[in-house]
């Protein structure tokens, strides 16, 4: 059937018409997310970023921040991954309650998690007082900082490799397992390297938001500063003008994992 | 096609040079709403002020009332920023009123003191001491002793944001001359090199310690009875709530991180309308009513220590009628 001139023509009209009002929303979204940012950099001059960073000490909450991140990202891969997994391929009995599990902090205000980590692993607590045997204290130490990052990065990464595994077909690892493959082997060679690009996005995402954790950090974790912290505590210590530079480091350097990742998985599905 | 994709490249810089002008524009000069008390407090005065006072306020003057609550230093800090634009501030100490000095405000009433308490959880492993300390059955000066002790679990404020926490430092070297704790026994009191794991936000450490996570924090007197927590009353001489002894507080010193040094002083609840802060109706009729009859009654009830209204700063640019009401310092 071929279609009439004229109604091809306003068919495509009405394509570039609905284009154009989507390039309109996703730029309003688009500036709007950079919006903060634009005020940071219209309000920071090179001068007091140079002095802010001259300031004895100014560097050490940015390496608390890096190292707990790091940490708190290895435990978050190391034990979000089974539970993702499982989630996705529907081997856990009543899935719902997992979800929810799972989704329960993702709802929870992190200031409220903080809160509540003073009850469940304060000093004076079973699990305080066991910590305490291997010298850990989940209170103004470093091992709190990790925590709280963990509660409140965690259920980001399990969410995200979710769906990453749930996007790989079945019937591929079926077919592995019917070559001979056993489960880990078949993990490793076939669902992670298909999964990679949705876990590696699920990765930046959990990483931006264990850098920039602040609720829980500020009841369990006051010292050791981090950045969140710091730049708190200098806005609270000095104004707005000394804290700012600090915000700058702190996307500056909590940039280029997830901006890395997002490039590496935009290639990779492409590969797929 | 070239000129559908040129169009599409215009309907682009347009809407985004008018969103980063929006979002880069400094802000436009605040609009006050008119019969607004609008406040920034103190921290440990929200409960006092959002569930007392400004109800009370409300029902009085037919005035809208909001607050902010915070550290005090923090809240000067971010009035200086222009990030907030409240009509009343109301500190505790009097060192952030004076941040605001002379272009936000040239007086400040002091009408309430809020004396240093040490306030301890009461099922913890140490409570029985405290409390007969309390109880004045043992001396002030085994408190001292207790918390140096390696496993007691103290929390404190912090000295580089908080009013509370610089007063308690002061206090502990206070001790040192008024009850004759040793130096060392002080230095354990403040955590020796440890100190910042006794160092929390506002907070977390209300919260540890209600969780029993501390045996005792540094509190003061109307917060501890807010909390319904326990506490052990400090003599005056170093409890930074009577005026009659500023001259013993100036003498308890503290540096900061930062290398500024800081004197000790009368940790008392000062009032002042800033010049920032839309209407000046409301801001003044809170002040009227914050220093009024009804207003100390619930003060009082929640364990404030009156004093008698003394305006502070530059006497002729505050209102006739507080001039009227207040004592020369």
């Amino acid at each position: 059937m071929t279609i009439p001139p004229a109604t091809a023509l306003s068919r495509s009209s009405g394509i570039r018409a609905s284009t154009g009002v989507a390039l309109v929303g996703a730029l309003l979204v688009w500036v709007a997310l950079l919006g903060p940012l634009l005020a940071l950099l219209a309000h920071l001059t090179p001068r007091s970023v140079v002095s802010a960073l001259r300031q004895p000490g100014a560097f050490q909450p940015l390496e608390v921040s890096v190292l707990a991140s790091l940490i708190a990202l290895a435990v978050i891969l190391l034990l979000g991954t089974p539970l993702a997994y499982l989630m996705a391929r529907g081997r856990l009995p009543f899935p719902r309650l997992w979800e929810v599990g799972v989704i329960l902090p993702l709802l929870t205000p992190p200031l409220v998690i903080g809160l509540l980590l003073i009850f469940m692993v304060g000093p004076s607590t079973p699990i305080g007082a066991a910590l305490s045997r291997i010298d850990l204290t989940a209170s103004d130490t470093f091992f709190a900082l990790v925590l709280a990052e963990v509660y409140e990065a965690v259920p980001y990464y399990v969410l995200g490799a979710a769906a990453a595994f749930a996007s790989v077909d079945p019937q591929l690892e079926q077919a592995a397992g019917l070559l001979g493959d056993g489960h880990w082997r078949t993990f490793r060679r076939v669902t992670v390297p298909l999964a990679a690009p949705g876990l590696a996005t699920a990765l930046a995402v959990t990483w931006a938001r264990a850098m920039g954790a602040f609720g829980a950090v500020l009841i369990i974790a006051y010292h050791p500063f981090g950045l969140p912290m710091q730049i708190w505590v200098t806005l609270q210590e000095s104004g707005l003008s000394s804290a700012l530079p600090f915000a700058l480091v702190l996307l500056v350097v909590a940039l280029p994992l997830p901006v890395g990742a997002f490039i590496w998985s935009s290639h990779a599905r492409r590969r797929l | 096609m070239n000129w559908e994709r040129r169009r599409l490249s215009a309907i682009f810089l347009v809407t985004a040079s008018a969103l980063v002008s929006v979002s880069v524009a400094p802000a436009a000069a605040a609009t006050g709403s008119t019969g607004l008390a609008n406040l920034a407090s103190a921290g440990s005065l929200q409960l006092l002020l959002d569930r007392y006072l400004g109800p009370a306020f409300v029902r009085a003057s037919g005035d809208r009332y909001q607050n902010q609550s915070a550290g005090s230093q923090g809240l000067a800090q971010e009035i200086v920023a222009g990030e907030l634009s409240p009509n009343v501030f109301l500190p505790i100490g009097s060192a952030a009123m004076r941040l605001l000095e002379p272009r936000f405000t040239r007086w400040a009433v002091r009408f309430a003191a809020s004396p240093l308490v040490v306030a301890y959880y009461p099922r913890g492993p140490h409570a029985g001491r405290l409390k007969q300390i309390s109880q004045g059955k043992l001396p002030l000066k085994d408190l001292f002793t207790l918390m140096a002790r390696p496993g007691f679990k103290l929390g404190r404020t912090d000295p580089a944001l908080d009013p509370q926490g610089q007063g308690f430092v002061e206090m502990v070297h206070l001790a040192e001359r008024y009850l004759g704790v040793s130096p060392v026994t002080a230095n354990a009191d403040l955590g020796g090199a440890s100190a910042s794991s006794q160092i929390f936000s506002e907070t977390g450490l209300d919260a540890s310690l209600q969780a029993g996570q501390l045996d005792a924090a540094s509190a003061y007197l109307p917060q501890a009875v807010q909390l319904g927590m326990p506490y052990i009353s400090l003599p005056p001489k170093i409890n930074f709530g009577d005026p009659r002894d500023s001259p013993i507080y100036a003498r308890a010193t503290l540096t900061l991180a930062t290398g500024q040094v800081v004197h000790g002083s009368l940790l008392d609840l000062e009032v002042s309308e800033l010049r920032v802060g839309g209407d000046p109706g409301a801001g003044n009729a809170f002040i009227r009513f914050l220093l009024g009859s009804r207003a100390r009654g619930i003060l009082t009830r929640r364990g404030y220590t009156l004093l008698s209204p003394t305006l502070l700063g530059r006497r002729a640019a505050a209102p006739g009628w507080i001039r009227a009401l207040t004592q020369k310092r």
